[in-house]
């Protein structure tokens, strides 16, 4: 059929086309309910490429509609990519596929289609996140097609839509159904009412179409009945052929025709009823919707026989998808078989770094295990627990690893029983249960120890000396990294070795042996060099953690960027979630307040695992707090009961400090702080490197005319202003990159003069509701001309940048170019013009040499 | 029937084993068999990174089944219009 009514479509998408040929790709998201044409557009689209003569490779992906997608497979169709045939690639990571697909795309021009993203699965949306972030600086059009209905909030392709969408040339094209016109245009010839098609079709195009192939029936009563009307001539054997293909949701592959006794001649009579196409490798419908219309003649009863024979027939063929496999045992009923492919479908996909499906399939294995084995059991839910906390469902991880503590008693299992109490430690700990975490741990090493497993043991030695680091026990934590360290030398455990080490080198860091960050660094190479992602990334979490605790903000940036990336690629949410909310930490120490903000609102929105939304709690208040708007207090209750549950030292100081600031603000009385924080400072600041937390609550304390029990030892700036030498405190906050603690040293001075110069300093970074509060005693004080309130900021300061502005100023502070600047961050030099506009207008300097001139000023070194 | 020549492209078909060659043989045994047209494999030869068979068939459109029921490639088929030999020159 003709394409009706998409003149406007067809015209984007040859004008993108243009561009990403000459290297300035885009994205086009062509949306619309079943059958409204977006594949015949697409087709459109690259009949026209072939038409013009344009030299512009075609590849086309399709996601298919099983009940669990497989993952990657939209990318391992891909022939280009040679994954097909090449076993050695079916365990491949996404970021190995992410890698490929790059190298693949952008040195040539290309058409990159990938339909039926409703279907889609997790891995192929980071891959074409990762595309979609890179794609205006390569020779690629990304066209997507998906029923925008079917998309909900909560859906695996929602992410790269939003980064989609925030790309400039991204264009979503809604297709609308045909008008009466149209309709009238497709029935002419024909003595069908066009008014009456379009009301019985709602200008649905493949139904129209389907309507005015039998033009000399009556009109039927429903679609479905124009969709089976072409099968009227059909005789049952070839029915029953037919239903077969509809019970292949993604394909009926070529190669068990033999098997399914399907010659060709019978294969010839189909085609006369225009319902199917061949494929290279294999048998589809023209259209999903014609697949549902046969598929719902099955009769009750009829699908699992069908589907066993797909079944049977499918693992003739080499190498059949074990997803693939998985969805017909489960449609067959053949509960052995749906067990044995899901597991297996399970580790593909975890292999693959596809995690959630993994968990899903883990899920349907379960569902269907007959065995009464209860060590098997056991076995697949702890593994099912391990993707779930993998993917940050902490909770369902929890209770999944309880359930089979029974199970491994009843299968005298003392060894799985301890690897659970290991796992389940680890858990609660990242859920905020300090005390469960404990009890977990310490029961997996006796229970190891009992059962004489040293891998075990040596690994809950390195849990527990990890716990016991967190709650700033060093001298314990080195005795049980030692421990471990022993049972892995002498049992050969590479990895818990490394573990041990790291966790006796991060607590020297801790006590103030800053040589041991080096050291730190070189574990995380050789963690990342002998593919150990998630103990790579946990040592990047806890130093990066640390270097803010200990003001060393600079480093905390500079390691969060490579951290970052590291983790969203080797797809660990846990450990994402972990590094951003310690962003959100450090940008609000060096005062901006954006971009603070939207790193915290990333962790709390994404559901991250509670230990990481502490910091992005505390900064969500005390934003808003110092810039004088409506701040949410109740946050920093939770914030205070996971303070509680974690039970570490560190951790308690931080929300403490911020509770003192908040009823600073307030001028409320808050009894965590004028009772819990007096009487327990002197506790909580005797632990080792809680030096600056301490001092911290100490300032806070003072300002509110508390008493400040003695502390040990507190940090630089903190005993400078202690001991009065208010310029110097300034000077050292200056040094370190915190301008908020910078002012407050100024205000904490009895010169008015200072005060003055720290509310400057306040309203200067925008912390004007901070200003505010200090005018107000200023005032009462009187003797002093106190500064009014600015309008707007009038200093320069990055309070506004965005994270995405900073990286781009960062950039701009170091002289880079836009076009350079394009280059590194895979945009086009258009959007880098865009950002660089932006990032002056809110950093208030006229050109961007001021702002490379001004770098360290700006706090953009 | 018509006899046709296909090449089959197949990166180091030259390294393929007796086994492999059994294998591909009862695969290529089954398709024939499961086409349920007039269909004669004549015989096939390996060489270098091709392989090249000889088939009889009623069209072209039964020897591309054939290969996509087999998984294998069919990158050319060609029909033969003749065959002659050394006898030929007796003729």
């Amino acid at each position: 059929m003709r394409l009706l009514e998409r003149s406007t479509e067809v015209g984007v998408l040859r004008a993108a086309l243009g561009h990403a040929r000459g290297g300035d790709g885009s994205g086009v998201a062509i949306t619309g309910d079943s059958g409204v044409g977006k594949s015949s557009l697409v087709d459109a689209a690259v009949a026209e490429t072939s038409a013009a003569g344009l030299e512009v490779r075609v590849l086309h992906a399709h996601c298919d509609p099983l009940d669990t997608p497989r993952p990657l497979g939209p990318f391992r169709d891909l022939e280009l990519l040679g994954a097909a045939d090449d076993p050695r690639r079916e365990d491949e990571s996404r970021a190995e596929m992410c890698e490929r697909v790059y190298d693949a795309v952008r040195t040539e021009p290309t058409l990159l289609i990938v339909e039926d993203l409703h279907w889609v699965d997790a891995a192929t949306v980071d891959v074409l996140r990762f595309l979609a972030r890179r794609v205006e600086s390569m020779p690629l059009l990304l066209v997507l097609t998906y029923r925008d209905r079917e998309i909900s909030p909560r859906h695996s392709a929602r992410p790269l839509l939003g980064d989609l969408a925030s790309l400039d040339g991204f264009t979503q094209l809604a297709l609308a159904p045909l008008s009466v016109d149209a309709v009238r245009e497709v029935v002419s010839g024909t003595h069908l009412d066009a008014s009456r098609v379009h009301a019985l079709t709602g200008g649905n195009p493949f139904f129209v179409a389907e309507v005015a192939k039998e033009p000399d029936r009556p009109l039927p009563a429903t679609v479905r009945d124009a969709v089976l009307a072409h099968t009227a001539d059909v005789t049952d054997h070839d029915f029953d052929v037919l239903q077969l293909i509809a019970a292949a949701p993604d394909r009926l592959d070529n190669r068990v025709l033999p098997h399914l006794g399907v010659d060709l001649p019978t294969l010839r009579r189909l085609q006369d009823t225009a319902l199917l196409t061949r494929t290279d490798d294999g048998l589809v419908f023209r259209h999903e919707l014609a697949r549902q219309a046969i598929e719902s003649t099955i009769p009750p009863g009829g699908g699992p026989r069908l589907h066993a024979r797909l079944l049977d027939a499918l693992e003739t063929i080499d190498p059949a998808d074990p997803a693939v496999l998985t969805h017909h045992a489960v449609a067959a009923r053949d509960s052995a078989r749906a067990t044995s492919y899901a597991c297996r479908a399970a580790e593909d996909a975890s292999a693959a770094g596809s995690h959630s499906e993994a968990a899903a399939f883990f899920e349907i294995a379960l569902e269907h295990l007959e065995s009464r084995d209860p060590e098997e059991r056991a076995r697949l839910l702890l593994e099912l627990a391990y993707q779930q906390y993998m993917t940050s469902r902490l909770p369902e991880a929890i209770s999944n690893v309880r359930a089979t503590f029974r199970l491994w008693e009843e299968a005298k299992r003392h060894d799985g029983l301890a690897d659970a109490h290991a796992a389940v430690a680890l858990f609660e700990y990242y859920n905020a249960h300090r005390e469960r975490a404990e009890h977990h741990s310490d029961a997996a090493a006796r229970i190891a120890l009992d059962a004489a497993t040293p891998s075990t043991f040596g690994a809950a030695r390195a849990t527990q000396g990890f716990l016991a680091y967190l709650r700033n026990d060093l001298v314990r934590a080195r005795e049980l990294a030692a421990e471990a360290r022993e049972v892995a030398e002498r049992s050969d455990l590479g990895v818990v070795g490394l573990r041990s080490e790291v966790v006796s080198t991060v607590s020297d860091l801790v006590s103030g042996d800053e040589a041991a960050r080096a050291t730190l660094l070189t574990q995380v190479e050789t963690a990342r060099d002998r593919g150990w992602d998630e103990l790579a990334s946990t040592v990047y979490s806890q130093v990066a953690s640390l270097d803010v605790e200990h003001g060393r903000f600079r480093d905390a940036e500079r390691l969060l960027q490579v951290s970052i990336p590291f983790a969203i690629q080797r797809d660990i949410p846990i450990c994402r979630h972990w590094q951003t909310g310690v962003r959100a930490r450090v940008q609000f120490q060096r005062g901006r307040w954006e971009a603070a903000l939207e790193d915290a609102a990333t962790v709390i929105d994404d559901n991250g695992m509670p230990l990481a939304t502490l910091w992005p709690r505390l900064v969500s208040v005390l934003v808003p707090l110092r810039r004088g708007e409506e701040a949410e207090l109740g946050l920093l209750d939770d914030a205070w009961s996971l303070a509680e549950q974690i039970d570490e030292p560190l951790r308690r100081l931080s929300v403490l400090a911020a509770l003192a600031e908040a009823a600073w603000m307030t001028g409320r009385t808050d009894h965590r702080v004028s009772e819990y924080a007096v009487t327990q400072l002197a506790v909580l600041g005797a632990c080792p490197g809680a030096e600056w937390g301490a001092g911290q609550v100490g300032a806070w304390l003072r300002r509110l005319g508390l008493p400040v029990p003695p502390l040990s030892l507190v940090a630089e700036p903190y005993r400078l202003a202690d001991e009065g030498r208010v310029a110097d405190a300034a000077q050292a906050w200056q040094l370190l990159g915190d301008p908020f603690a910078e002012a407050m040293a100024w205000t904490d001075s009895v010169i008015p003069e200072d005060r003055v110069t720290g509310i400057r300093l306040l309203d200067s970074i925008g912390a004007v509701g901070t200003a505010d509060r200090h005018r107000v005693v200023l005032r009462q004080e009187g003797g002093v001309v106190v500064p009014q309130r600015p309008r707007e900021s009038t200093r320069a300061n990055p309070a506004g940048l965005t994270n995405r502005q900073l990286e781009v100023a960062r950039l701009v502070a170091r002289g880079l170019s836009n076009s350079e600047i394009a280059t590194q961050l895979f945009i086009s030099p258009k959007t880098a013009d865009h950002h660089v506009s932006a990032i002056l207008t809110k950093l208030a300097v006229p050109n961007r040499r001021a702002v490379v001139v001004n770098s360290a000023q700006l706090g953009l070194t | 029937m018509q006899r046709f020549i296909i090449e089959r492209e197949i990166p180091n078909a030259k390294d393929l084993t007796q086994d492999q060659l059994a294998e591909i043989a009862r695969t290529s045994n089954a398709a024939v068999e499961s086409l349920g047209v007039p269909y004669v494999w004549i015989v096939s030869y390996v060489a270098g990174d091709r392989i090249y068979c000889i088939h009889d068939a009623v069209d072209e459109e039964s020897i591309l089944e054939h290969a996509r029921r087999g998984g294998f490639p069919a990158d050319r088929v060609t029909p033969v219009v003749a065959e002659f030999g050394p006898h030929t020159a007796n003729v």
